[in-house]
């Protein structure tokens, strides 16, 4: 983001982001796709770089659900694999973790500082995914300059947070400890059905993997189908990588 | 929740416990068998049973930890339905913590069979990896009430060490356990289990074990075969030719 919007340019952005996202909640939407959906907002609304969203696996550790760019990515699976970073102290302790000036915390996260630093990155902002006392994920926003998240960012990066926790719990009143892990744990495999399917695709029609990542979600929204759903069908083979290819627009315009 | 501390401890615990019994067996499915005993001990549950598939359904009982948990499995395949069935069916745990509260489409008969056992609570959980099924396991408690974080934690490291083991068994390999896996990352070997799918037009679970046992084969860990495939720096074919 180069250009910061006007007051009013964002307001309306940001109605139209909850709008979509509304409407994708009450429609018979694919969790990961939405979170796709979602880690594009935050950068089109909080002026961040890039974002990402982990989640917990309920083993301890952390898994990375969606990310903005591959740079993106990596930063993320140093912090889940070198168990240091913002991401991850946010998760554990499910407070927030605002860090302006990521030079003033190489002695809190050497390994992932460095990277983040190298990467060009000044600033990370971790905001817990919870509910009620659980704690069930972090989004992520990395910014290029040393400057502290706004307050009214801070509002909005909290509802987006909430909006992602609904969204992969797929029910506000769940009182019950083990509904969550129904929820959380299928999402997590579904991840990995998607992953599977990506291969396939990427194989089949010549692409990189986010490229083949962009065709699905465009066939999954053209034909109306889950996205979890045309992966198992792919890697099943009951769906056929031509049939994607078939119906997809060209990627690589962003879609 | 408890502190992410505790679950560690407690995870780091179970999952020596099922190293020793991995280390101790060398065949995958005494292995298997092994760790449906253990996990009765090792979690705040009355039995524990496995059940495998082969292909796209659900066929037969590898173990059962005691009678109840036989009649359990039994049961299920016998009426064709239940929570080992939907969990394998809809590919996530079903969980029912109070059966005596509880109602349910997806079973009514076995719920009315499983209320005549006196069973409190039955947990089904999947072991799949994305679209592969590899099974279910299925935990009951006399007693009903849901596991605290840290014995969820435990159950889920029990159902994978279980699904790596069963995974091996297809693969003739046997690394892959040996190192932490909490921790990494592995999407790059999901993506090159669909390469050599589309390459193929081999099933899911013969391109994954097929993945598996070149790695073994190479002395390399699957992840850096997985990265080499999608880097394009091995072809999928080199995993084909090696004898």
């Amino acid at each position: 983001m180069t250009t910061s919007p006007s007051g009013a340019q964002r307001e309306a952005r940001l109605l139209r982001a909850f709008v979509e996202m509304a409407d994708t909640l009450v429609d018979d939407y694919d969790v990961i796709d939405l979170m796709h959906q979602l880690v594009d907002h935050c950068v089109d609304l909080l002026d961040a770089h890039g974002a990402g969203l982990m989640l917990i696996d309920q083993r301890g550790g952390l898994r990375l659900f969606a990310w903005s760019t591959e740079q993106i990515r990596q930063l993320e699976l140093i912090q889940i694999q070198q168990d240091e970073g913002p991401c991850v102290d946010c998760v554990h302790s499910g407070e927030p973790v605002l860090i302006t000036d990521l030079r003033a915390a190489v002695d809190r996260w050497p390994r992932f500082t460095a990277e983040a630093l190298r990467a060009g990155f000044a600033s990370v902002h971790a905001i817990p995914l919870r509910l009620r006392r659980d704690t069930i994920g972090a989004l992520n926003l990395f910014g290029l300059r040393p400057v502290p998240l706004p307050a009214d960012h801070v509002r909005v990066a909290r509802a987006l947070a909430d909006t992602a926790t609904i969204g992969i719990l797929q029910e506000r009143a769940i009182h019950r400890g083990e509904v969550l892990t129904e929820q959380l744990q299928t999402a997590l495999n579904n991840r990995i059905a998607v992953e599977q399917a990506k291969g396939i695709v990427s194989y089949a029609m010549n692409l990189d993997v986010d490229d083949a990542f962009r065709a699905l979600r465009a066939y999954s929204r053209n034909n109306n189908i889950r996205l979890s759903e045309i992966a198992n069908q792919l890697v099943t083979g009951h769906l056929r990588p031509d049939a994607v290819l078939a119906s997809s627009p060209p990627p690589s315009d962003g879609g | 929740m408890s502190d992410p501390g505790d679950i560690n401890e407690l995870v780091e615990r179970v999952r020596a416990a099922l190293f020793a019994i991995v280390r101790d067996h060398h065949d995958e499915l005494d292995a298997v068998k092994q760790l449906c005993e253990a996990s009765t001990e090792l979690l705040p549950i009355d039995g524990a049973s496995i059940s495998i598939s082969l292909g796209p359904q659900l066929r037969n009982t590898l173990h059962a930890s005691d009678a109840v948990g036989n009649r359990i499995e039994s049961l299920q395949f016998s009426l064709g339905e239940g929570p080992c069935f939907e969990s394998f069916e809809f590919r996530r745990p079903v969980l029912v913590p109070d059966l005596a509260n509880f109602t349910t489409r997806e079973w009514p008969v076995f719920a009315t069979e499983l209320a005549r056992m006196r069973i409190g609570a039955i947990f089904a959980f999947p072991m799949q990896r994305g679209a592969i099924r590899i099974g279910v396991v299925d935990f009951y408690r006399v007693r009903p009430g849901w596991l605290s974080p840290g014995e969820l934690a435990a159950a889920l490291e029990v159902v994978e060490i279980a699904t790596l083991l069963l995974l091996n068994a297809q693969s003739g390999t046997t690394t892959a356990l040996y190192r932490p896996t909490r921790r990494l990352d592995h999407e790059q070997v999901h993506q090159a289990t669909g390469v050599l799918i589309a390459a193929f037009d081999m099933s899911a679970e013969e391109a994954l074990a097929r993945l598996r046992a070149y790695a073994f084969a190479n002395d390399q860990l699957v992840d850096d075969v997985a990265r080499d495939i999608m880097a394009r720096r091995l072809s999928p074919q080199d995993l084909v030719d090696e004898p």
